[in-house]
């Protein structure tokens, strides 16, 4: 289904713009290419393979639920980068579009917003569509879903648990007291520069996945992302249950089973510092 | 298979277009069908894909992951312990007080030759304190306590244990021998 | 986008809306969906597929595939030289308390002794041994306690902090194996 309609808005683009048939818009296009005049159109051939092709091999984590009893296994793709944009999810759209349609990943924004094309690169955990393709052809690209995650197909895990422990912590403002003059809930700007960081966290799950403690206790520690957003809320100043908030990573699996490994800041593809934020729950936590 | 089933999906893709408002454009559009065709076709026999087991796995034999299964429905948030300080925050401050306080305890030797009994005494409990919490957070992070409760519990009480043993026999050390700030510079220039 | 459609469909559904040309632009974009819901629950085949789904579920790589880093196995040899350390002192006070009932001599002068027989390679090897998980899992301890004021937490400084670690143990267990 998908498939089908990536494609057919590739022919749309095709038919739309007919001067353009072997032009394509990517950023890594080489410039030297001619570009078919119109009158040429009509036999539209795929032209010649580039001499200076630069065939990039991209290994990646199959599993498919259909075959239960069957073992995960990597699948090699060769792309040229020259056709590729430059992004790994560029390349990831381009095998499910040419060469496989049965390859699965989640995508939507291709600009880093929201979070679906979270999956680990290189051996890092990062998301797809902000990730470049590394130049060097020499080198070969793996790609595996997010760490320690049940996989429901190739490289889509399943994040359910994720967001129950989300969904757990509360992520809204919560209030009694009706703001002083009945209208809104105001906030100093010091106030407000505090959920700078924080509010930023587009629950992509790369920091959580990439914690080896919450490899190893996914059921009962939280991890970094829901941590960063329960921070988000003590922070704030207009919540006004910062005490059960607390209270409630008050044990010592929650929020204790984080030893400062610092994966998480290092992955966060935003630019964030999960590790900083569980530093100053445990920091506000420490003697109260 | 993918090879056969490409074609197929293309020209559903290119029924499914809908009628291009401009007439100048549907020649065009049926123009492509073919070469595009082919186009995948081509590519897709160039590019043979090959699949190898997958190997880059350290197999946890030990203790391999459980079959996944989800309490409630998906809706529902997960459970939130009931507070308890002594394993949470207060656990935490003490750790790091016990933590920090070695740190005096552990250059001080190294200024001053080696340490009087009271003060080796007390360094001596701060490291037992400190392993014991230690290992503690090990078998809290590697035996997780819902699929293994009884295992958890004989650990905990087994490190308990061991921690009353070497606490008398470090007693037994301090009062009758030298200390161990001073055993072990004696030791390391004998 | 949607706010002002469900308003307009709200108004639609009151009869309140308001006949002006510009609403009646609107709401001839607007579309009525009927959408139809359904609660998980309520479909329990489909559910006993994904709890069956769920458990033919494989895990994905981990440790084996992660990238090394300073920081994941900085932490590691943190707990790995606490362990080694602590173990060695364990090991001590059981052996302490056991020694006069076995018949072993570790009280310190006759340990000494022993340990004056022993070659110089040995000596040093031991020395080292000893010296390096001790200045490691100490500095690191630091560095984990600066940490837990909220300090040195950019990522350029975590990476460099700890091979300062690595680096000032090496040094240190080199110098203090020497005397």
């Amino acid at each position: 289904m998908a498939t089908s309609r990536a494609l057919s808005r590739l022919a749309l683009r095709r038919a739309a713009a007919p001067t353009s048939v072997f032009t394509r818009t990517f950023a890594t296009v080489s410039p030297s290419r001619p570009v078919v005049p119109e009158s040429q159109t009509s036999t539209a051939k795929e032209p010649s393979p580039e001499k200076d092709a630069r065939i990039k091999t991209f290994h990646i984590y199959r599993w498919n639920p259909d075959e239960p009893t069957s073992k995960p296994k990597m699948q090699s793709y060769t792309l040229d980068l020259n056709k590729t944009g430059p992004m790994m999810l560029d390349a990831l759209i381009r095998i499910k579009n040419e060469l496989d349609p049965t390859l699965t990943f989640r995508r939507s924004c291709r600009e880093g917003i929201c979070g679906s094309c979270a999956m680990n690169i290189d051996g890092v955990n990062t998301l797809a569509c902000l990730c470049r393709i590394p130049t060097e052809t020499t080198q070969e690209s793996r790609v595996y879903p997010l760490p320690h995650m049940y996989v429901v197909k190739d490289l889509v895990p399943d994040l359910t648990n994720f967001y129950k422990q989300y969904r757990s912590i509360k992520p809204y403002l919560q209030r009694d007291t009706p703001p002083p003059d009945g209208r809104e809930n105001r906030q100093s700007k010091a106030e407000r520069r505090k959920l700078d960081g924080l509010y930023e966290c587009i629950l992509c799950a790369c920091c959580s996945t990439s914690c080896p403690s919450y490899w190893w206790n996914q059921e009962e520690y939280l991890g970094p992302a829901v941590l960063l957003q329960s921070y988000r809320w003590i922070a704030d100043s207009r919540d006004e249950k910062t005490q059960e908030r607390q209270d409630a990573l008050n044990n010592s699996m929650s929020l204790y089973r984080c030893h400062t490994i610092l994966n998480c800041s290092r992955v966060c593809p935003k630019g964030l510092n999960p590790g900083l934020a569980i530093a100053e729950i445990k920091k506000s936590m420490a003697f109260t | 298979m993918a090879t056969l089933a490409r074609p197929m999906a293309l020209r559903q893709a290119l029924r499914a277009l809908p009628k291009p408002s401009h007439v100048a454009f549907r020649p065009c559009s049926t123009l492509i069908q073919r070469p595009l065709q082919q186009h995948f076709v081509k590519q897709a026999l160039q590019n043979t894909t090959k699949a190898v087991g997958f190997h880059a796995t350290i197999q946890r034999s030990i203790l391999p992951p459980e079959p996944q299964t989800v309490l409630g429905t998906v809706n529902d948030p997960a459970p939130v312990p009931t507070p308890s300080p002594t394993h949470g925050n207060y656990h935490w401050s003490f750790e790091r007080l016990i933590s920090a306080g070695l740190i005096p305890l552990t250059i001080a030797p190294f200024v001053g030759g080696s340490l009087n009994p009271t003060l080796d005494a007390v360094f001596c409990a701060t490291m037992l304190v400190h392993s014991h919490i230690g290992f503690q957070a090990i078998l809290i992070d590697y035996i997780p306590i819902k699929r293994m409760p009884g295992v958890r519990k004989f650990f905990m009480w087994l490190l308990n244990a061991a921690t009353v043993v070497v606490g008398i026999g470090l007693y037994e050390f301090e009062t009758n021998d030298v200390g161990v700030t001073e055993a072990i510079k004696k030791l390391w220039h004998a | 986008m949607t706010a002002p459609r469900a308003l307009q469909l709200g108004l639609r559904r009151t009869g309140l809306g308001v006949k002006s040309t510009f609403n009646g632009f609107k709401s001839r974009i607007a579309q009525r969906r009927v959408a139809s819901t359904q609660t998980t629950s309520e479909s329990a085949a489909a559910d006993n597929i994904l709890v069956k789904q769920r458990l033919a579920r494989p895990v994905s790589p981990h440790l084996g595939i992660y990238q090394a880093n300073i920081a994941m196995y900085g932490s590691a040899f943190n707990r790995i030289t606490g362990s080694i350390l602590s173990g060695a002192f364990y090991i001590f006070g059981f052996a302490y308390l056991a020694a006069p009932t076995i018949g072993w001599h570790i009280e310190t002068p006759s340990m000494v002794a022993a340990v004056g027989s022993w070659p110089i390679w040995a000596k040093i090897a031991t020395k080292f041994s000893v010296a390096f998980p001790f200045l490691f899992h100490s500095l690191n301890g630091v560095r984990h306690l600066v940490w837990d004021t909220g300090r040195g937490f950019a990522t350029k400084t975590t990476a460099r902090s700890g091979w300062v670690v690595v680096a000032a143990s090496v040094v240190g267990s080199a110098i203090l194996t020497s005397v």
